[in-house]
């Protein structure tokens, strides 16, 4: 039969189909059903389709075998792990840091180290304290001005316990030790910096703070 | 061998061939049409509003009812169940008569399901916009609607279509029936089982599962949503409208049978890879990741019959924007069921999940093949139901055009959006910290793809129009009155004597393969089932049901999946008031609440969440997608007064911000008394509030935290008088986000007041929670 002159499907029944752009079928052969005129071809499914459905299945016994029945596979959490250990001791191998006065400062004059605090900074205290410190709902950190620093290990005892009845939280679940000592390093070498909008200055002017050294 | 199927069927000893006469009830189907165009409309339109808002948050202007958190969820219930089920509804009324050459069993059933399923839209709509809630995804509606939902779906829809089986003139049932079957017994059985819930009041009630196992049910029956009611129904729709529209035989009727069951039995078991890398267990994420793959091929089976079914018809297709439709919907089904598998890869989905990238694979699925499949069906169904000419083909012709560029305008951009927030959220640089450590960073990058999403959403829409102006023109110049054609066939005879075993086209003298060759690849034994309707139907239950233990059951029953937290509590009185606040607001639309046990992601969140974490969570709130940063380990990140400040306007503390305005929170009361009955639900669901919530004193405990945190507010230099407010409850569930696992295990259950910033941290110092990873043990 041609296209043309198939109004009603239901006269489609006889010999194969004849593709006229792609020469004749012959291996198609109508089956029997019809059903409100519709009729159904009985093609094989094709030889591709069988291998890739074969295959996925084939590759997701592999996949079971190997990661949740084989010695060697990581988990998830097994992998997280690895980083967090190769992370720490990237930072912190052969380094001691101390809360101190001392401590900090020589943190501060580590500048690897100052990189890495701004990225934890910005990720969670630029909320309230602006991305350079200028300050939103927090204090501004630039200024000379300080509402409960007194001398340089008070950087992390806020960070750590918090301030101002809550306003202000406490950080101390959040990080490591090691974590906010660099924060206290950075928050403490922001001063002096120009914020891009400053938050008028709340507290006491503070001496100026001794250089960082090794 | 093709001889007229009527004419080759034996017929009974008894020789009962008597004919009947009947009609066709086309008022049924000329009623859900009309109905998926109008919710068509609608809900594409509320999906436009949203789409801008996402740009401009302004546009939502300033109103709590029009915010995005209760418009999405409007927009996806719309779209799929108003405008995808009417289409079907119609497609199946339309169909399913025809291809059992009767009328539908009742009309009265016919008119309960078309006017009881309006009427549910009809309330998702009066009660969404208002913040009438389940907070799950796609089963947003509450128990009284989903009652209905299930009574009207089952009860009207199921008993009618299986009544016109019983009472069917053909003696086999054709592929689309099968696929009709499936849908509605899945269906039922997805909607029952997730929708499970404690009702508290008229419009609240809470899921019977918490967390992780609120979290499989969940994806087990949002996953097969979109199996069984965007995808069976409408490959039913294509086996049914395009050969009759290309006049072209079904390609294989083997190969219907092997991608049908094969895909009604793999689609149920990959919900678990809307849930990688979270704190499901890793063998069900496994077991989701592999049956999406193996899922594959048996979809790609209706795209193949699909195609192929239109060899020889192309020129045809050429000139008829009706089979246009239908190619490019079934190209859009085949990249969308090539994409599934693709975005079910644990490695995949660990960028693409919590992006854009899924919102445009949805789309690509819904507008391509949902839209287009029922466009096509609509602009064929419209002459033949209306009985005069469509109004014009020409603007037929451009709606399809339209529609196209509208739907590729949406997806590339967004496909670029969520690639580019995927990337940049895990992005680090040389000194190891995150390249982008501000997450809005990461969302204004975002925005010029947001406005092209606006642009071609607008075209689909303008399409959708052009589709709405065409039907109310062709309706107008409708037949005076309808001819209805009395049909007449024989009934079927009571007995029937199947064909003989076909000969097998095998070689040889293997007698195994050969008969295995005759019985099973030639589709005889199936033939032998598609007479059976009730055997065919228990067949697709038990598949379905099977596929669904085989993870249930080892979810629910081994303990090992959730380890216990001994330090994770009840929520308390107040926690509890403002978490409904939460899921009212529809939070979980842009915020999710878990982190993954990925690098970059702890490193901007935190401690990666733990299975044990959200045992109090009915219902879980993990989310699915993060317009805004995920809220897991939210609790003391922020003070009280920062909190208060952003939802007031969130813009006056982060000037990038698209969060909307909630300064309603601020004046609206919040319910007190309304809270003991909440308590003594959960502690009904078995949340262990001990006596001191009980009896009132639920309330009298969320009134002393409201007033500390109040007070608290006042001497943080915030706002005054918030102290029975909405806001007070939200900030204070807020403020218990991710907390309790840093908590010492003895710490008292549902303290009467919140822990202050300062009593919070007597746990002492700890480095980077490591030990909570050993104290959980392996998972």
């Amino acid at each position: 039969m041609s296209t043309a002159h198939s109004h009603s499907p239901s006269v489609v029944h006889g010999s194969a189909p004849q593709d006229l752009v792609h020469g004749a079928r012959s291996r198609d052969h109508l089956s029997d059903h019809e059903y409100d005129g519709i009729r159904e071809y009985d093609n094989p499914t094709p030889g591709w389709w069988h291998l890739i459905f074969i295959g996925s299945v084939f590759f997701s016994i592999m996949y079971i075998a190997y990661y949740h029945f084989s010695p060697i596979a990581w988990s998830i959490e097994k992998a997280w792990q690895a980083e967090q250990n190769a992370e720490v001791k990237r930072l912190f191998a052969g380094k001691v840091l101390t809360p101190d006065e001392a401590g900090i400062l020589a943190v501060a004059a580590d500048e690897p180290l100052m990189q890495y605090a701004a990225g934890t900074f910005q990720t969670n205290c630029a909320a309230c304290h602006a991305k350079d410190g200028g300050g939103i709902n927090g204090v501004n950190l630039t200024d000379d001005h300080y509402k409960n620093i007194k001398k340089i290990p008070d950087f992390y005892t806020v960070i750590t316990n918090g301030a101002n009845n809550g306003a202000m939280p406490s950080w101390r679940t959040n990080f490591s030790d090691n974590e906010r000592v660099l924060l206290a390093a950075y928050v403490m070498k922001l001063r002096g910096t120009t914020p891009a909008s400053a938050k008028p200055p709340e507290g006491e002017v503070l001496p100026p703070f001794p250089k960082p050294t090794k | 061998m093709s001889h007229p199927a009527q004419a080759t069927q034996p017929i009974g000893e008894d020789g009962a061939t008597r004919l009947e006469s009947f009609k066709y009830d086309d008022a049924i189907v000329r009623k859900f049409v009309l109905a998926t165009v109008l919710w068509g409309v609608v809900g594409m339109l509320v999906g436009l509003i949203i789409a801008v808002q996402l740009a401009l948050p302004a546009a939502n202007l300033g109103l709590e009812w029009t915010s995005f958190g209760r418009l999405r969820p409007l927009h996806t219930n719309a779209v799929i169940f108003a405008f995808a089920g009417n289409a079907l509804f119609a497609a199946i009324y339309y169909s399913t008569q025809r291809l059992c050459k009767a009328r539908m069993f009742s009309d009265v059933l016919s008119n309960l399901h078309f006017w009881g399923w309006q009427a549910i839209i009809v309330s998702a709509a009066l009660t969404l916009p208002f913040g009438i809630t389940q907070g799950k995804e796609y089963a947003e509606l509450e128990w009284p609607i989903d009652l209905a939902i299930a009574v009207v779906w089952l009860g009207f829809f199921g008993v009618n279509f299986f009544g016109t089986l019983a009472v069917r003139r053909e003696r086999h049932m054709y592929v689309a029936l099968w696929f009709y079957i499936a849908t509605i017994v899945t269906v039922t059985m997805l909607h029952v089982f997730n929708s499970l819930a404690i009702p508290v009041t008229l419009t609240k009630s809470y899921s019977v599962y918490a967390g992780v196992q609120d979290a499989f049910m969940q994806w087990w029956y949002g996953h097969n949503a979109v199996a069984f009611f965007l995808t069976t129904p409408f490959l039913g729709l294509m086996y049914y409208f395009l050969p009759k529209a290309a006049e072209k035989p079904v390609y294989s009727y083997r190969l219907s049978i092997v991608h049908f069951w094969s895909l009604v039995f793999m689609y149920i078991w990959a919900g678990p890879h809307h849930l990688h890398y979270t704190a499901l267990p890793a063998w069900a994420s496994t077991l989701g990741m592999l049956f999406s793959v193996m899922l594959w091929m048996p979809s790609w089976g209706g795209m193949i019959n699909g195609l192929l079914t239109l060899r020889g018809a192309w020129n045809r297709v050429a000139v008829d924007p009706i089979l246009k439709f239908y190619v490019l919907g079934i190209t859009f089904y085949g990249m969308a069921t090539f994409e599934g598998p693709m975005l079910s890869i644990k490695s995949v989905n660990a960028l693409s999940h919590y992006t854009d990238w899924t919102i445009a694979h949805v789309h690509s699925g819904a507008l391509g093949w949902n839209g287009f499949m029922s466009f096509g069906m609509i602009y064929w169904l419209l002459p033949r139901l209306f009985q005069t000419n469509l109004w014009s083909k020409k603007l037929m012709s451009t709606h399809l055009w339209i529609g196209t560029i509208g739907i590729l305008l949406y997806v590339i951009p967004i496909y670029t959006g969520g690639i580019t927030q995927g990337l940049m959220w895990r992005a680090f640089d040389a000194s190891g910290r995150l390249a982008f450590p501000d997450f809005v960073e990461t969302v204004t990058a975002l925005m010029p793809f947001c406005w092209i999403r606006v642009v071609g959403g607008l075209l689909y829409f303008v399409g959708v129009l052009m589709l709405a102006l065409n039907t109310v023109m062709t309706v107008l110049n409708r037949a005076k009155v309808y001819d209805e054609p009395i049909i007449t066939a024989p009934a079927l005879a009571p007995r029937y004597i199947d064909p003989p075993v076909p000969e097998t086209q095998l070689a040889g003298n293997l007698g195994v393969a050969l008969a295995a060759d005759s019985v099973f690849v030639s589709g005889w034994f199936h033939r032998v089932w598609e007479r059976k309707p009730l055997k065919f139907t228990i067949l697709a239950i038990v598949a379905v049901v099977t596929a669904s233990l085989f993870e249930i059951i080892p979810t629910f029953l081994i303990s090992s999946n959730v380890p216990t937290i001994a330090s994770v509590k009840p929520y308390t009185p107040l926690e509890l008031a403002g978490r409904e606040i939460y899921i009212a607001e529809g939070c979980y639309n842009c915020h999710s609440q878990m982190i993954r046990p990925i690098w970059a992601e702890t490193k901007r969140y935190g401690e990666y969440s733990k299975p044990g974490e959200f045992v109090y969570d009915h219902p879980f709130q993990w989310g699915s997608r993060r317009i805004g940063p995920d809220l897991a380990r939210e609790g003391g990140r922020q003070s009280n007064d920062w909190h208060v400040r952003h939802f007031k306007n969130p813009r006056d503390l982060n000037a990038n911000s698209i969060m909307p305005t909630y300064e309603h929170l601020l004046n609206q009361p919040l319910d007190f008394e309304g809270i003991q009955r909440r308590v003594d639900v959960m502690a009904m669901l078995g949340v262990p509030y001990g006596e001191n919530v009980k009896s009132g004193k639920a309330i009298e405990a969320a009134r002393v935290q409201a007033k500390q945190m109040a007070e608290d507010l006042v001497k943080q230099g915030g706002f005054e008088g918030m102290g029975d407010k909405k806001v007070i409850a939200l900030v204070a569930y807020l403020q218990r986000l991710g907390k309790d696992i840093s908590q010492p295990a003895d710490a008292p259950a549902a303290p009467a007041v919140a822990p202050t910033a300062r009593e919070t941290f007597k746990a002492g110092d700890k480095v980077l929670s490591a030990n909570v990873s050993a104290k959980e043990g392996a998972r």
